[in-house]
Order: structure tokens, then sequence, then C-alpha cells
């Protein structure tokens, strides 16, 4: 029962975690793949390069 | 019948409400520049007068800076005797014109407003001697001899002196009627100023501007506009000036480049000045 | 053959089945296919946009090839256009502009209701056709009866419209028959097929019901949206040559076939914004009609009834909505393409004012509809789950509205500006700018689709294992896209410089986007074979109607609003470039004005819509025989 409620609920943290890593990684993508496709190039921070 | 009643009330009262958002908003009037197509053969001097009274409202820009002080930035030409102006300006011993009467004084400083300048009127720092109004025959305010002339006996007969200007008779209707009509075609397609510097020739901006100080003249001087503006802020300010107006400044700056100058004229103006650090 | 649909006619003999499909089928293929064919000869951009007049690309040497030179033309003899001077416009006492402007919108508004109404009545009919229930059937039907009249009323205004134009503006209207031709006929011959199409469309609706029958009633009305849609677009080739004229040389003679006169560089743009407009205008009208029967009416049965057919017309013109914005954006850039300074006309002269009118606008069409999808969710039982949300997305999307419609630059005499303290104010200076607009207007779509599947989800459970991770992704989503919408706004909107400022932009409206994107896949595979909880039509409360009603209204309004702005770029001109126009109202009218203008064409349109609306019940009414007595 213990372990159960545990299993759930470190289920549901890794999912969550997982899900923002994958969103954070997509935009992260999107805004680099937009910015440069406009001739607009980032550094990996972020800030404009070039 | 009350469900009917209600609804359209509720419709009414948003309707009231989005006109009340336009009433909120400056009210600005956005006026066709007018082309006063003159029957010469039929006019009469009042006739010509009214129509040197209206150019100089409203196509000769004149009031933008020919007003009372102390919003003027040249003489209140309107407000004053221009007659006896010009003659007291005419026996100034500064003066080395060539006019020899009130109305050739008056045809003399809008062709060319250099050759005498009144005191404390001048461009700072040229001790009086270069005037910081256009040479009106030119680009953009372009007037033709026959409105400079209705110009002329506007000033004339507003206090009351004898004019001395000729009215224009049906031959030189002719005549004008065909330069106009050159002149005309050239508004419809002028030939665009291929250098920043023909640019602001050819639009005067250095009437107002200094561009290489930061002095007043009658607009703000640009010599470091570029570490002010924006290249998006200069466009507007261009394009349309009265949205934005730099402190302590009127609205003096004629507001219809936007539809005056190629695209890559106001390209190359603004270049030029965003560069200007 | 075997029709696995539940079918009203069972004992159809299974033969027959496919004729009426298939003239169905080579019906809308042959429409595809004459579309595809004409979208196929898009000339490349520079050749659309060929200079007439001053205009030219930017940076592009001025051009003068294309135009033919003078001795030419005078062979040709062509004719320039007139050059009237003021006293060649009548004058009758009443601002000639004011007049054309009413009849020209109404017949707008109106032309704009009956061609969208076949437009999502057809596709109303086909889903009902799929799913076999009869209720898409009747509200079809329904929908095609109370928009009836309004063909007669369209062409009522619109004649009355070009009997106008030719009073008040002969020189103008002289011209363009010139320049059109023989065009004017072939749409003269459109609007006798549309009437032909319409009233068999109509009138067959009960004749041809079942069956084969029931596909050659959907052929005719294809056939009647075709016929419409037609005489849209040949109407819009007069406004867009009116706006960006081609197929005329510099002084408006005919250089083109009629061809290169319609297809001008304006026209596509105006078309698609017309098109997607006219559904989310006419979904919001036919909305106001259930609303108010819903109103009307205790009866829970009808009740339930009119509350699903206000659902639906809400949703067709909320779908319709959403991309409009860049349908708009598409045809601001042609603008832009065609003539950088009717651009600035629009968007940084006098006229950039009523885009703050626009932005109250739209922000009632939000605030209403996401009103209406609150007050929807009291249908499901399944709703509780979400109610918590909505107080947050009605915060954001109020004070993201509030950005949205600060004043970017003000208009100050020099005592003003001093008073505040420079011409920016200190505090809503940086609000009023641009990044912080885009910023609010992509966080307002993003909690608007919030909204939405939040509704979408209110009366379903998700049975499928990934439930729990496909919320937690969904959440996810949500949060790193309103982080990152932010975050572009602010970090290239403030900090860096103005290149990264604009294409950041891109960037945001690709967020807002993904979001609607990844939520419609992930609802979609999340709540296949969901639990259903059960849905109430009917059960919503009486004020939810009322976003109904402001959403026409805001509609209507937008429209005349925008219309005249569509209309006012071209200044002084009647033909841009080619034709001045010297009528003493020739100026841009106050803000305020326009205004009153617009708010009279609503109420005028308003009365109309109800004249419609009264005239379809009476045909549904009976009086009752008198009786002997006389008493009643």
């Amino acid at each position: 029962m213990q372990t159960n409620d545990n299993n759930s609920v470190l289920s549901m943290l890794i999912s969550i975690i997982v899900s923002f890593v994958i969103a954070l990684t997509f935009f992260y993508g999107l805004d680099h793949l937009v910015m440069s496709m406009q001739g607009l190039p980032l550094n990996p921070d972020l800030s404009p390069a070039g | 019948m009350k469900v009917l009643l209600k609804t359209l009330g509720f419709s009414l009262a948003l309707t009231l409400l989005f006109t009340f958002v336009t009433y909120l908003l400056p009210q600005v009037e956005g006026e066709a520049p007018v082309e006063k197509v003159v029957d010469l053969s039929s006019l009469t001097m009042d006739d010509f007068i009214a129509l040197g009274e209206d150019l100089f409202n409203t196509k000769g820009t004149c009031t933008l800076c020919h007003k009372p002080a102390p919003l003027g930035r040249a003489p209140d030409i309107q407000g004053m005797n221009t007659v006896a102006l010009s003659n007291e300006r005419l026996a100034d011993e500064r003066y080395q014109g060539e006019a020899k009467d009130a109305a050739g004084y008056i045809l003399e400083s809008m062709l060319d407003p250099s050759r005498y300048v009144v005191a404390t009127w001048g461009k700072k720092g040229t001790n009086d001697s270069e005037s910081p109004m256009p040479a009106i025959d030119k680009p953009p305010i372009e007037l033709s001899a026959i409105e400079m002339d209705a110009i002329i006996a506007y000033l004339q007969a507003k206090d009351g002196n004898d004019v001395t200007v000729v009215l224009p008779s049906p031959e030189d209707a002719a005549s004008v009627a065909s330069t106009d009509k050159k002149a005309s075609d050239a508004t419809a397609l002028p030939a665009p100023a291929t250098t920043v510097e023909e640019a602001l020739g050819k639009y005067a901006c250095t009437a107002c501007h200094a561009m290489d100080s930061s002095d007043t003249l009658v607009g703000p001087g640009l010599v470091d506009i570029g570490t002010r503006l924006s290249m998006e802020d200069i466009r507007q300010s261009i394009v349309d000036p009265n949205a934005v107006i730099a402190e302590g400044f009127a609205a003096a700056m004629p507001a219809d480049f936007a539809t005056k100058m190629t695209v890559k004229e106001l390209d190359m103006i603004v270049a030029y000045l965003v560069e200007k650090k | 053959m075997n029709d696995k649909r539940p079918s009203n006619q069972p004992e159809r003999p299974s033969t027959q089945i496919r004729w009426g499909r298939l003239l169905w089928f080579a019906l809308s293929m042959l429409l595809l296919v004459s579309g595809l064919a004409q979208a196929a000869e898009q000339d490349t951009t520079l050749d659309r946009i060929t200079p007439i007049g001053m205009v030219q690309a930017t940076g592009e040497p001025l051009t003068t090839k294309t135009t033919p030179d003078i001795a030419d033309v005078d062979t040709a003899e062509p004719i320039a256009a007139p050059r009237p001077s003021r006293s060649d416009y009548p004058d009758i006492g009443v601002s000639s502009r004011a007049i054309v402007w009413i009849l020209a919108q109404l017949h707008l508004f109106f032309a704009a209701l009956v061609l969208a109404v076949p437009l999502f009545v057809l596709t109303i009919e086909l889903l009902g056709v799929y799913t076999g229930d009869d209720r898409y059937d009747n509200m079809a039907y329904e929908f095609m009866k109370i928009s009836l009249t309004g063909f007669s009323i369209t062409a009522i205004f619109g004649g009355s419209l070009a009997l106008a134009l030719f009073l008040l503006y002969p020189d103008f209207m002289g011209y363009m028959m010139h320049v059109f031709g023989a065009q004017v006929l072939v749409y003269a011959i459109l609007f006798f097929l549309e009437s032909f199409f319409l009233y068999t469309y109509y009138y067959g609706w009960n004749a041809f019901r079942y069956g084969n029958l029931k596909w050659v009633h959907l052929s005719l009305g294809l056939m009647l949206n075709a016929a419409g849609l037609t005489i849209m677009v040949v109407a819009n080739s007069w406004a867009t040559f009116m706006m960006a004229p081609s197929g005329v040389n510099e002084v408006g003679a005919v250089v083109g076939n009629i061809w290169e006169i319609m297809k001008g560089p304006l026209w596509n743009p105006i078309n698609l914004h017309r098109f997607i407009a006219n559904i989310a205008f006419g979904g919001a009208v036919v909305g106001a009609y259930a609303a108010f029967k819903f109103l009307s009416t205790t009866d829970p049965d009808k009740r339930a009834h009119y509350d699903w057919m206000g659902y639906t017309s809400n949703f067709i013109a909320i779908l319709a909505f959403l991309p409009l914005p860049f349908a708009g954006y598409w045809l601001m850039a042609e603008i832009y393409a065609y003539s950088q300074q009717m651009g600035i006309t629009a968007m940084g002269g006098i006229l950039a004012w009523l885009f703050i009118v626009q932005a109250v606008l739209i922000g009632t069409i939000l605030l209403a509809g996401n009103f209406y999808l609150w007050a929807g969710m009291s249908r499901t039982d399944g709703s509780d789950r979400y109610k918590g949300l909505i107080k947050y997305i009605a915060v954001t999307l109020v004070v993201c509205f509030l950005i949205w419609v600060t004043p970017h630059t003000l208009i100050l005499s020099a005592s003003e500006i001093s008073l505040l303290g420079g011409s920016h104010h200190h505090i809503l200076g940086p609000l009023g700018i641009m990044p912080a607009k885009n910023v609010a207007v992509n966080l307002m779509l993003v909690v608007t689709f919030l909204s939405f599947q939040l509704y979408r989800r209110s009366d379903k459970v998700a049975t499928v294992s990934w439930a729990p991770m496909g919320n937690a992704l969904m959440v996810a989503i949500y949060v790193v896209a309103i982080v990152n919408i932010i975050f572009l706004g602010v970090y290239y909107g403030y900090f860096t410089n103005t290149v990264y400022k604009v294409g950041s932009s891109v960037a945001q409206v690709a967020s807002t986007l993904v979001v609607i994107i990844a939520g419609i896949v992930i609802d979609t595979l999340m709540f296949r074979n969901a639990k259903t909880l059960p849905s109430h039509w009917g059960r919503i409360p009486d004020r939810a109607q009322y976003a109904l009603f402001a959403l026409p209204i805001a509609f209507t309004w937008l429209m005349g609003l925008m219309g005249y702005v569509r209309s006012s770029v071209k200044t002084h001109w009647h033909v841009y470039t080619v034709m001045k126009d010297n009528s003493p109202d020739n100026f841009i009218p106050t803000i305020a004005y326009a205004g009153n203008m617009i708010t009279i064409v609503t109420v005028l349109f308003l009365l109309c819509v109800l004249f419609m609306f009264w005239v379809a019940n009476l045909s549904s009414t009976r009086q009752a025989k008198p009786a002997a007595g006389g008493a009643v």
C-alpha cells in the first residue's frame, strides 16, 4: 500500500519532470529555428549572435 | 416583447459604447491636397486676393512659421502692415537686393529668402546672413508664379494698400496651363533623388533642421539623432511627424512626406539619419 | 454500396446509391481543379506588383519598362482616367460620401451574411449526412430559412448602391465601367445562376431529402456556393482595383486584358480575408437569432434546440475568427509590398488610431466568446473539475486587453507634452509599444484556446492509460509557451536591437500555434473512447445569451471599421495613383465622424436583420380562423 502510493507519486513526479523537459527543449529549439530562419541567429544562451 | 426590448437595448448600448471609444481618441482630419484650377478668363481681383489668402494658409504652408509671437519662428506678416514693413526693409542699409517696391520685395523674399534676412530671424550661427525659409517656388512647396502673385495681392490688400500686381490674363492662362501641365506631370512622376544630399535638398529638410549641429533652427538639430531615436522612430517622425513631437516643439513639420517621398528616398534619409551618432 | 450508417430510408435500392454521390463528387472535383488551376497561374511577386505611377518596391530602381511609351498609347487611342473638377460632382445637399458609405456598408453586411450562411449550411448538411443525425439537417434548413430574405435585401442595397454611385460619382463610375467593360455583364449572369441555385436548394430541401436525391440537393448547395463565391471575388476585384490598379498605365488607360485588371496584387489577400471574415460574421449573426429564440421561450425542448443552435453558431464564428489575424497580416504585408506609403497611411498615420478601436472590438469579441464558453460549462456535470481555472483566465484576458489598448503614441500639444514630461508617458510608454502588445495578443489567444479546450474536455473523462502523462505534457506546454512568449517579448523587445524585436514576434506566434496544435492533437488522441458525462442542452444561464448578442454587434462594428480603413487608405484617390478624388468629401474625416457613421450602419443593419428574422418566422405562423362571433 505504502509502496504503491509512493510509486504513483513518483511516477507522477517523473511524468511532470519529463513533460517539462520535453516542452523546454522543444520551445528552446523552436526559438532557435524560427529566429535563424529569419536570418537572426542566436547564441546558446539565446542572446543575439552576429 | 420584453426579450426584444432587452436584447435591443443591450445591442444598442454596446454599439454606443464602441462609438464612445472613437470620441476619446484625437479628432484629426486628413485633408486632401487641394489642387485649385482657377479659371483665369473670369478671374476678378477679389477672387485673386482670396486665392492668395487661401494659399498663404494652406498650400504655401506660410503660417507654419509666420505667426504671432511666441509661436512664430518668422516675422508675423499677417499681423503687420506688410507693405509698410516692406518699405522699411527696402530703406534698411543692410538691404542688398534688387527690389524697387514692396511687391518686388515680397516676391524676392519668396524666391530667395536669404537675400535679406530680418535682424534676429536668421539661421542660428549665421549672424542673420542666412534665412531658415525655403525658396517657395521649389519643392516641396512649389508655388507657381501666378500663385506667388496671388499671395502678394493678398498681402497688399489685407491692410488696405493698393494692389500693384496685375491680374493674370487669359493669354497667360494658356501659357500657364501648359507649364502647369508640365509641372503636374512632374509631380506625378518626379525624378527621385539619387543621393541623400539631393533628397535632403528636395524636401528642404535643412531649412528647419541643422544636420551638423544640435542647434535649433525651426526643428531640432539632428547631428546626434541616431543616438536618440531608433530607425523606426526616425521613419515615423518623417512620415507622421505629428505622432511624436520632440519636447518643446510645436507641430510644424509638413505631414505629407509620406505621400511625397518615394520609398527609396525615405530609406536613404532614414539610413543617413540613423548613422548620425 | 453497403452504407453502414443508420439510414432513414433503409429499403432504397442499393444500385441507385452511387449516381447522386458521383454527381456531388464530380462537381466538387471540378470546382477544386478550376480553383487550383487559377491559383497555379500565380506570377512572381514582382510581376504581380508591377509598378503603376510612383509605386515601386523598396530598393528597386524606378521601373518604367512596363509602361508602353506615349506614342504607342496615342495610336491605340486609350482613354485615360477622367480628371473631374469639383463642379463635376453632383451636389444633392447631403454628403455624397455618407450616402454611398451607408448603402455600400449595408450591401456588404448582407452580402457577407448570405455568402457565409450557405457555406456552413452545406457543411452542416454534410455533417448530417455522415452522422445520420437529423438534428443537423433540421438546423441547416432553419439557418437557410432565416437568411432567405437576406438575398433580396442584398440585391436591393446593391442596386441602390449602384444607382447612388452612378448619380453621385458619374465620372468615376464611367471610368470603372470603361475599365471593367463586359465583366459587369458576367456579374449579372452570375446573379441569375445564384438565384436559380438558391431557390432550388432552399425549396427543394424537403423534396430532395434522402438517398440519391440528397446528393442532388448537396450538389445544388455546392453550385450555390460556387456562384456566391464567384460573385464575391468578381466584386472584390473592383475594390482592389481601386486600391492597387493593375492592367492600366499611369494615367489610367487600359493596357491589359480583363484578367490582368482583376488580378491586382491585393485581390487574393482580400478574397481570402473576406471569405474567412464572412463565415465568422454569418455565424455570429445566426447565433444571435438562436439566442433570441432561446430567451423568448420557456419550453425546455425548444430551449435545448436553440441552445445547441447558438452553441454551434458561436463555434463557427470563433473558429473562423481565429485565423483572421493571419489573413489580415498577409493583406497588410501585400499592401506594404505594393506601396509602402499606403501601408504607412494605414498603420502609421491618422488611421492608425482606428486600430485602438479595433483592439477594443476584438477584445470584446474574445471576452464574449470566452464568457459564453465558461457559462456553457454548466451544461455538463464534469465541468467542476475546471471551474477553478476560469478566474485566472479572466484576469489574464483583462490585463492583456488593457495592455493591448494602451495607445502607443499620442498627438500632443507642446503644453501637454511638458505636463506629461515627454511624448511617451513614463509608465504607459513601455506598455504602449509593440513588444508589450505582441505579448498581450498572443497570451489572449493562448488563454482563449485554453477556455475552448476546457470546455471541450468538460463532458469527457479520458480512459487511455497515459492520460496523466498527457495532462502533464499539456500543462508543461502551456506553462513553457506562456513563459516563452513573455520572454521573447521582454528580452528581444526591450533589451536587443530592432531587427530581433521584429523577428521575435514571429517566434511568439509560432509558440501560440504550437499550443493550439498540440492541444488539438493531444486531446484528440487522449479522448478517444473517452467516457462521456451527461450533457444537458438548455442548461445555461440566460445572461450567457447576451454574449451571443455582443458577438454580432462587435463583428458588425468591426467590419464597418476595417472596411472604412481599407477604403480610406486610398486617401484622396478614387483609383490609387490613377484617378484623383476631387469631390468635396475627399478628406479623411475625424475618428468620431467615422464612429458615428459606423454606428448608423450597424443600427440600420440590426433593424434589417430583425425584419429578416421576423419575416422568416411569419411564414410558419398561421392566423386562427376568427370565430363566428367575432370575438378575438
